[in-house]
């Protein structure tokens, strides 16, 4: 029998709170964490809203514990100060008595600090410190940084698969797990807001000059956001033996790959369909078991109608309450899969079902609508959580309440 | 298997082919040509690290005749570098107006992997590891899992380009030698830094062998910025782990690179290893973040026909006679990422 695979630890920070607790308070006040950002050289700086975490590298390095220190990205000191406070949930201190894997996920890398000095990194004229981040600009920098700083002894690894890049994280590490060849992994990611990715999603045409509308019938478009997330798992066994609180269980998830477009989901909703199906079907749990969806929701005109069209699909005329948290957190690309898995374990935890802010009208291909008020005092116990990503990349995780 | 590498890889008799040999300190893949296998609409708009993932990935499905494959995994340090510069340069030049998106597309790095999904209509597991010297072991571990759960094949690649601007990039920071090398002179040339490479090479792995299969993947271990004496434990771990001796192995193919200041880590496996015969592979290739793909490739070859392409090897003074039952593989990346690959006939 495989081991189940439990959480037992979650740290945070996005543009709507530092930890945890921050976020779980903006989400029941429904406090937005869009606007314009403070820290990227664009000009679409007060025209492209955004979901920045408010703090400058400078504060963040004080926050992660390490400042003065030169060559940690914003991506890094993101993750550091995610990473810090997953481990002391999980009452993780000395690490030499469990192998402890890092399967970490970004998109970009350290592209948000090397892309203010690349022109100086190309040009034989220039010399200076710039040069120390020419190491920064790929997507394992950051994991190592974290890694090092936090003592990791096991796996190391980075996954980049887009917009689902962390909910792929949170498979491996899961699965490893499964078979036996890690007891505790951290997994989640990190992303930092850069000029490259506002660019390139606005080349898209993909990005609402106004706080994005998930679902609604004239939604347009997606607003970028930054933030990392990790999630402490655990083998049951190990759990066990330390006595360790669980917040929860990653009982399902399923990787497909909808092979119809790079950038566009199939109208059908076919990946997000099979991913949610095989996900439910791992964890054991049917249908009308699910109390919650938390939808990949980005507000682009054909995420929205095929993810949709996939919950029609699935849940038949019994579609259960399900709403984006995008609005709240901006797209955080490869962190958006664990903030949200986080926010799937807080519905479990205090059960909630949190609003889908910015909606107004029904989308006409659609006939149903996502929940836009704050439930309180809901049984919550299974949840799935969506990340749908380039490359036709479609990543469901079903998150449930643990009961051993 | 399909590699397009620096080498005559990607086509006719492996043991037939002349070296290719190199003094600008970056080898350079020899590209196939790619219309036999990219239909000329798409590939105009395809960049250099697209078109050689995506046509290794179709020659390799070729080669094994296993059909779609059950999951799609690869690994790649860089990703398409080409996109990366191109869409930063876009938005200088352009001043952050009408651009062009497809660059921006093609650098992110499951580019390929989606191409190939589509391509091959699988649509069934796709991951992509992008950790530097870890990218394509980890690929071959998360391969491994998906064969042990049930998977009845996948395709698993890496794939990684250099490109000139990189290469002076990464020349400012110490990657490369100051003193161009001829690349069969590369073992004899003990300086700082090495010379750079590229590649791309996807295998199929499947659970149960064919009558085409190259060789068995018995072991993996990966070594996360171990001490210099973690390499020589590390190994002693992995043979006792595979319950085997040293002398088991017939041969050892390493990725010594000239490179002084990682040197050590390789001095320290000649302590272990004896007298077991050692191949280095990266004159061939040359240094990249999946390097070790060419590898596993090389020894798969030889594994099969049980012969070494002796013509790759000039600064060999006696090759080992045949009889490989067992090849082990050791490379590192700068030090910080090491891996063991075991292969059986």
């Amino acid at each position: 029998m495989a081991e189940r695979v439990l959480i037992t630890g979650m740290g945070m920070i996005t543009a709507i709170g530092e930890t945890v607790t921050a976020n779980l308070h903006s989400l029941t006040h429904q406090h937005s964490g869009l606007g314009f950002t403070r820290f990227i050289d664009t000009i679409y700086k007060e025209v492209l809203p955004v979901a920045e975490v408010k703090y400058s590298n400078e504060e963040l390095a004080r926050m992660a514990g390490v400042p003065g220190q030169p060559g940690y990205t914003r991506t890094s000191l993101l993750g550091l100060i995610a990473i810090q406070e997953a481990l002391q949930q999980a009452g993780i201190r000395d690490m030499q008595q469990e192998p402890t894997g890092f399967i970490n996920a970004s998109t970009v890398g350290g592209m948000c600090d090397t892309e203010k000095v690349y022109f100086d990194i190309i040009d034989p004229e220039k010399e200076g410190d710039f040069l120390r981040y020419i190491d920064t600009l790929d997507c394992a920098d950051c994991t190592q940084r974290i890694a090092d700083r936090t003592g990791i002894n096991g796996f190391v690894t980075t996954i980049s698969t887009a917009c689902s890049s962390s909910a792929n994280a949170l498979m491996y590490g899961a699965r490893l797990i499964k078979q036996g060849l890690a007891r505790r992994v951290i997994c989640g990611g990190t992303e930092a807001l850069t000029s490259f990715t506002i660019n390139g999603f606005n080349s898209l045409k993909n990005i609402d000059k106004q706080a994005c509308r998930p679902f609604d019938h004239n939604r347009n478009g997606l607003n970028l956001g930054e933030g990392a997330a990790y999630l402490v798992l655990e083998s049951e066994s190990l759990v066990k033996q330390h006595g360790s609180r669980v917040l929860a269980e990653l009982s399902g998830y399923c990787n497909s790959n909808e092979a119809f477009h790079p950038t566009a989901p199939s109208p059908e909703g076919d990946g997000a369909y099979t991913a949610m199906k095989e996900a439910l079907a791992m964890s054991g749990r049917s249908i009308d078991q699910v109390q919650y969806v938390n939808v990949h929701g980005t507000a682009t005109w054909p995420n929205d109608l095929s993810e949709g069209r996939a919950l029609e699909r699935l849940f038949g005329s019994e579609v259960p309450p399900f709403s984006s948290t995008k609005p709240f957190t901006g797209h955080a690309l490869a962190a958006a899969g664990a903030i949200e898995a986080i926010y799937s374990v807080l519905a479990i935890q205090h059960r909630l079902i949190f609003p889908n802010l910015n909606f107004a009208e029904k989308m006409e291909e659609l006939s149903i609508v996502p929940e836009t008020r704050l439930l309180e005092e809901q049984a919550v116990t299974t949840v799935i959580s969506n990340s749908f990503g380039f490359g036709g990349n479609n990543a469901s995780l079903v998150i449930s309440k643990y009961e051993g | 298997m399909a590699a397009i590498t620096p080498q005559h890889s990607f086509e006719g008799d492996l043991f037939a082919q002349p070296l290719r040999s190199n003094t600008g300190n970056l080898l350079q893949v020899t590209e196939p040509d790619y219309k036999a296998f990219i239909p000329p609409n798409s590939l105009r708009r395809m960049s250099r690290l697209l078109k050689m993932g995506l046509t290794a990935a179709q020659q390799c499905l070729r080669d094994s005749s296993l059909g779609v494959p059950g999951a799609i995994i690869t690994g790649t340090g860089k990703g398409s570098l080409q996109d990366t510069e191109r869409f930063l340069k876009d938005i200088r030049q352009y001043g952050e107006k009408a651009l062009n998106p497809t660059p921006f597309i093609q650098s992110t790095y499951n580019a390929v992997n989606g191409m190939i999904a589509v391509a091959q209509q699988c649509t069934t597991y796709n991951n992509t590891f992008v950790h530097r010297g870890f990218s394509f072991e980890h690929a071959l571990l998360d391969s491994i899992l998906q064969l042990q759960e049930g998977a009845p094949h996948t395709l698993t690649g890496a794939l990684d380009e250099m490109s000139e601007e990189h290469f002076y990039i990464k020349s400012r920071i110490g990657y490369w030698k100051k003193e161009p090398v001829d690349n069969v002179q590369l073992y004899n040339t003990l300086s700082p830094g090495t010379i750079a490479g590229e590649g791309a090479v996807f295998f199929s792995l499947s659970a149960t062998p064919t009558a085409h299969t190259y060789a068995h993947i018995t072991g993996l271990k990966l070594l996360y910025k171990p001490a210099v004496a973690g390499i020589s434990a590390g190994l002693s771990a992995f043979l006792q782990e595979q319950q085997l001796a040293v002398e088991d192995i017939s041969l050892v193919i390493t990725g010594r690179n000239g490179d002084s200041n990682f040197e050590h880590f390789y001095t320290e496996l000649d302590k272990v290893l004896g007298t077991v015969p050692q191949l280095p592979f990266k004159h061939l290739c040359g240094e990249y973040e999946t390097s070790g793909a060419f590898a596993v490739w090389l020894a798969a070859h030889i594994m099969k026909a049980q012969q070494l392409p002796q013509q790759w090897f000039p600064m060999q003074a006696d090759f080992p006679a045949a009889g490989f039952q067992r090849i082990l593989i050791y490379n590192h990346f700068f030090g910080e990422q090491h891996t063991f690959v075991l292969l059986e006939r």
